[in-house]
């Protein structure tokens, strides 16, 4: 067994009426989750079951008030500055509206870069811009104009590019919220492709965030089955999704096409 | 044969422009719907197909029907005064369920009442006699509201999204219509929820023996629910088929590509062949076929040939230049 | 920012920013090429109806209209934009101030906002007319209080607004700096709904001002501002109509100039018409 990458103990969230993060989630309560180094790990559910909140914990957009979150072993809120920032670039976040996750008045190449500015100090100009090129090439967007802004960019392109912006920093843990659901059929298609490029590639570990069970069939080691806050069901993915042991998780399952 | 000869709703080269500027966003579709029967329209974001829907059946005013005929129950619309007409059959022959539950129902009044005033409307009930009353609670029951008679006391609010959609479509039944045009009824659904508010649809009209106009962007519900499927992809009406031969028999390259993009239980990693490019959108007018700078078999002269057009009255059709899929 | 220029706009519109332009030139040079010396008084030339000579004659005093209107555009339109820079910095500052820190001081200071609110600005304006002897500075003073927590209010809820999208958490889970994101984020995607109320503003303060002026508070008598000239002019408003309707009308199209153009950009910039365009 490998080093486990995120460890969820006990963790639950009640929530105050102000969210940074526009959810519908209720409090999370008493959620235990690992996330493995070379995982893929998917967390299914419906809208309101916590899932979305569960990946703002991970990536400490959130905090979480009850229960224990380590990081490489090491728990979170006895983080220095010094690790703080370094959490930041170990852990990306892609989120599910390729509309909203860009800031409108940034160009694309400013967007990308503003990893780097953040993170890698010590690159030059240049050397940042060699890297912002080579990043859009990654997610296919090669040959692109990248002095326009977001608006210029369709729906998919704009998910290429927030995938970019998360990827610059080269993060060891990457988790994707419902990163395809605002996508169009073809174009998700496109985008699982690019993500199943980017694990081999990169040997990334990633927490994927999806009320859609076959894309989770397709991609996840392991899943946990979330339902109001809790996690109702876990295991390897063909366990889980093939014979699911939890009366929910079979109804999620008969409700597919 | 019969469906084919006596359709309750037949489209022949039916064009859709903007009401300003006449720009053409969707042309030439042709394709019949029969008594009983269960119709599916497929198409990507920007292919047009809820604007055709909305315009064709009068709900859509920024739109007119710009060319072509329209067909219901054997009567021709009149080109001039389309959508006068149109507007004057729905709600009571043709029945229209709409996206969003949260937002199609009115918050400030009872379920009871809004069914009543529907059955008024449509069979011209008298919305405070118990003959309203039983058939709108004999309805909510039909559409699986649990405690139909409380139900029918309560406001919107009180039930959830797959529950006002069963209002709503109580709504709709309630008006007996012959058609039921359903535009994309569960987006704003919970995923578990569904494929529940779809079998209802499908169940009821089964039932009562109505025929279904379901719009979506999901191939794979309308494969499994739906007898015929027609598909648009920018503005142009690409192909037509039943939709259990789907797997079986040659489609237009589109309609394949399309199917072979979607995740489905039985599918692998190595299934999922994704559409390279971006959907081109309606409204462009282009010359030849709109897929053929993503299509794997484009010859030169898809760019310029212009489609082949359907006869209304055929059930299998496939818009393809170089007769793949026909 | 980028594309204004690109919008079409119709003859009003046009009509409007030309206007805009030539009354905010005149505002700045204006005063440097009166033909006559606004202040400079000619008993014998009283109430002179407009003419070659005085284009558009003279007032009660023999003064040139014209060369006040001129000159008191510097005074009534750059007071205005004192006005209305101040009041922005300020009240931006506090308003993202209290979108980001929140918590306790967030609801302090949009408590003190809604108290200030409260108090009429004519008041205020009389309060500091008795304090500091009645001026243009006194009423500049009293539009600067009363004012800014308009500005505060708004560039709060921008904030609090721009905070909940994706982007912006994005930047945080990628360790953006505060001060980063308010100049990069928050800023920048403010611009457009500040600049609609700036120039729907301009006409606000610029009215009052004259407004303050005219009943005696602002700006004295002599001084060529607009709504002063107005106050000069009311004993020989029957007679000699250009005394009053040549600074009452300027008044009257600068503020419709700048309401025009708040409109436009209004229009124009709304993010529910230009989102996913």
């Amino acid at each position: 067994m490998s080093e486990p990458m995120v460890t969820l103990e006990g963790v639950g969230k009640t929530f105050a009426s102000r969210a940074l993060v526009r959810t519908r989630s209720f409090a999370l309560s008493d959620v235990d989750m690992v996330v493995n180094k070379g995982e893929i790990v998917g967390i299914l559910g419906e809208s309101g079951s916590g899932k979305s909140t569960v990946a703002n914990i991970i990536t400490r957009l959130l905090k979480h008030d009850a229960g224990t979150y380590r990081f490489k072993g090491r728990d979170v809120t006895g983080y220095s500055k010094a690790e703080l920032m370094a959490f930041k670039s170990d852990v990306q976040i892609v989120f599910q509206d390729p509309y909203g996750s860009l800031n409108p008045r940034a160009t694309i190449r400013n967007i990308v870069r503003e990893s780097l500015i953040i993170h890698r100090p010590d690159l030059t100009r240049a050397q940042q811009d060699d890297r912002v090129s080579e990043l859009m090439f990654e997610v296919g967007l090669g040959g692109q104009d990248i002095d326009r802004y977001p608006h210029e960019f369709s729906g998919g392109q704009r998910q290429r590019i927030a995938i970019a912006r998360a990827m610059a920093v080269e993060p060891e843990l990457l988790v994707c919220d419902e990163p395809l659901s605002s996508l169009d059929v073809s174009i998700q298609a496109q985008v699982l492709e690019l993500f199943t490029r980017l694990i081999r590639d990169h040997d990334l570990t990633m927490v994927f965030i999806t009320h859609d069970l076959n894309v989770a069939r397709l991609l996840c080691d392991r899943v946990y089955v979330m339902f109001q806050g809790r996690v109702v069901e876990s295991g390897a993915a063909r366990e889980v999704l093939n014979n699911p042991q939890q009366e929910y998780t079979a109804s999620l399952l008969e409700a597919v096409y | 044969m019969s469906v084919r000869d006596d359709p309750l709703l037949r489209l022949d080269r039916v064009s859709v422009a903007l009401r300003q500027g006449g720009r053409e966003m969707v042309s030439g579709v042709s394709l019949s719907v029969g008594r009983r029967e269960l119709f599916g329209i497929v198409g990507e974001s920007g292919s047009g197909k809820t604007l055709f829907t909305r315009t064709v059946f009068g709900l859509h005013d920024d739109a007119v029907v710009s060319g072509g005929e329209v067909t219901f129950d054997g009567r021709t619309m009149p080109a001039k005064s389309h959508h006068t007409e149109m507007k004057r059959l729905l709600g009571k022959r043709i029945g229209f369920i709409p996206q969003d539950p949260f937002s199609s129902l009115n918050p400030s009044m009872r379920v009871g009442a809004q069914i009543t005033e529907a059955l008024y409307l449509a069979r011209g009930l008298s919305p405070k006699s118990r003959e309203a009353r039983d058939a709108a609670i004999a309805v909510l029951a039909e559409v699986g509201i649990p405690e139909p008679d409380i139900a029918f006391r309560q406001f919107p609010d009180q039930f959830s999204g797959g529950m006002r959609q069963r209002i709503v479509i109580a709504i709709v039944l309630a008006q007996e219509p012959e058609l039921l045009i359903a535009d994309e009824p569960t987006t704003a659904l919970d995923a578990s929820t569904q494929r529940l508010i779809v079998d209802l649809i499908v169940e009821r009209s089964r039932t009562r023996g109505l025929s279904v106009i379901l719009i979506s962007h999901n191939l794979e519900l309308l494969r499994q629910s739906m007898d015929r499927i027609g598909v648009l992809y920018s503005g142009q009406f690409l192909n037509l088929f039943q939709a259990d031969q789907l797997a079986h028999q040659e489609v237009h390259p589109y309609t394949q590509a399309l199917f072979d993009c979607i995740p489905t239980k039985d599918k692998t990693l190595a299934d999922i062949r994704p559409i390279p490019g971006e959907p081109a959108g309606a409204g462009f007018g282009l010359a030849g076929c709109s897929f053929a700078d993503r299509c794997a078999f484009a010859k030169d002269r898809c760019c310029a040939t212009p489609l082949p057009i359907n006869d209304a009255g055929q059930a299998r059709f496939s818009a393809c230049i170089i007769g793949k899929g026909a | 920012m980028g594309n204004l220029t690109s919008y079409p706009k119709g003859a009003l519109e046009w009509a409007a920013i030309f206007l805009a332009v030539a009354i905010l030139i005149m505002a700045l040079f204006g005063g440097w090429f009166t033909p006559y010396d606004p202040l400079q008084i000619d008993f014998r030339g009283k109430l002179q109806p407009p003419s070659g000579e005085h284009w558009l004659g003279t007032d009660g005093s023999g003064r040139d209209v014209l060369s006040r209107l001129m000159a008191g555009a510097q005074l009534t339109i750059l007071s205005t934009l004192v006005v209305i820079a101040v009041v922005l910095v300020i009240g931006c500052a506090i308003g993202i101030t209290s979108a980001f820190v929140g918590g306790w001081l967030d609801n302090l200071l949009m408590r003190l906002a809604d108290i200030w609110l409260g108090f009429p600005p004519l008041i205020l304006a009389l309060g500091f007319a008795a304090a500091l002897g009645s001026s243009l500075e006194a009423a500049i003073w009293a539009l600067i209080f009363s004012w800014w927590p308009n500005y505060a209010r708004l560039s709060r809820m921008i904030t609090n607004d721009i905070l909940s999208e994706p982007f912006v958490a994005g930047a945080t889970a990628l360790g953006v700096p505060t001060w980063r994101k308010v100049v990069f984020y928050v800023i920048p995607n403010a611009f457009d709904v500040l600049i609609i109320q700036v120039t729907l503003d301009i006409s606000a303060v610029m009215l009052a001002i004259s407004g303050l002026s005219f009943i005696g508070v602002g700006a004295q008598i002599p001084a060529p501002e607009w709504g002063a000239m107005i106050a000069g002019g009311r004993a020989h408003a029957g007679s000699a109509w250009w005394v009053v309707m040549v600074p009452g009308l300027a008044i009257f199209v600068t503020a419709l100039a700048f309401n025009i153009i708040g409109d436009m950009l209004r229009r124009e910039l709304d993010p529910t018409t230009r989102r996913r365009a």
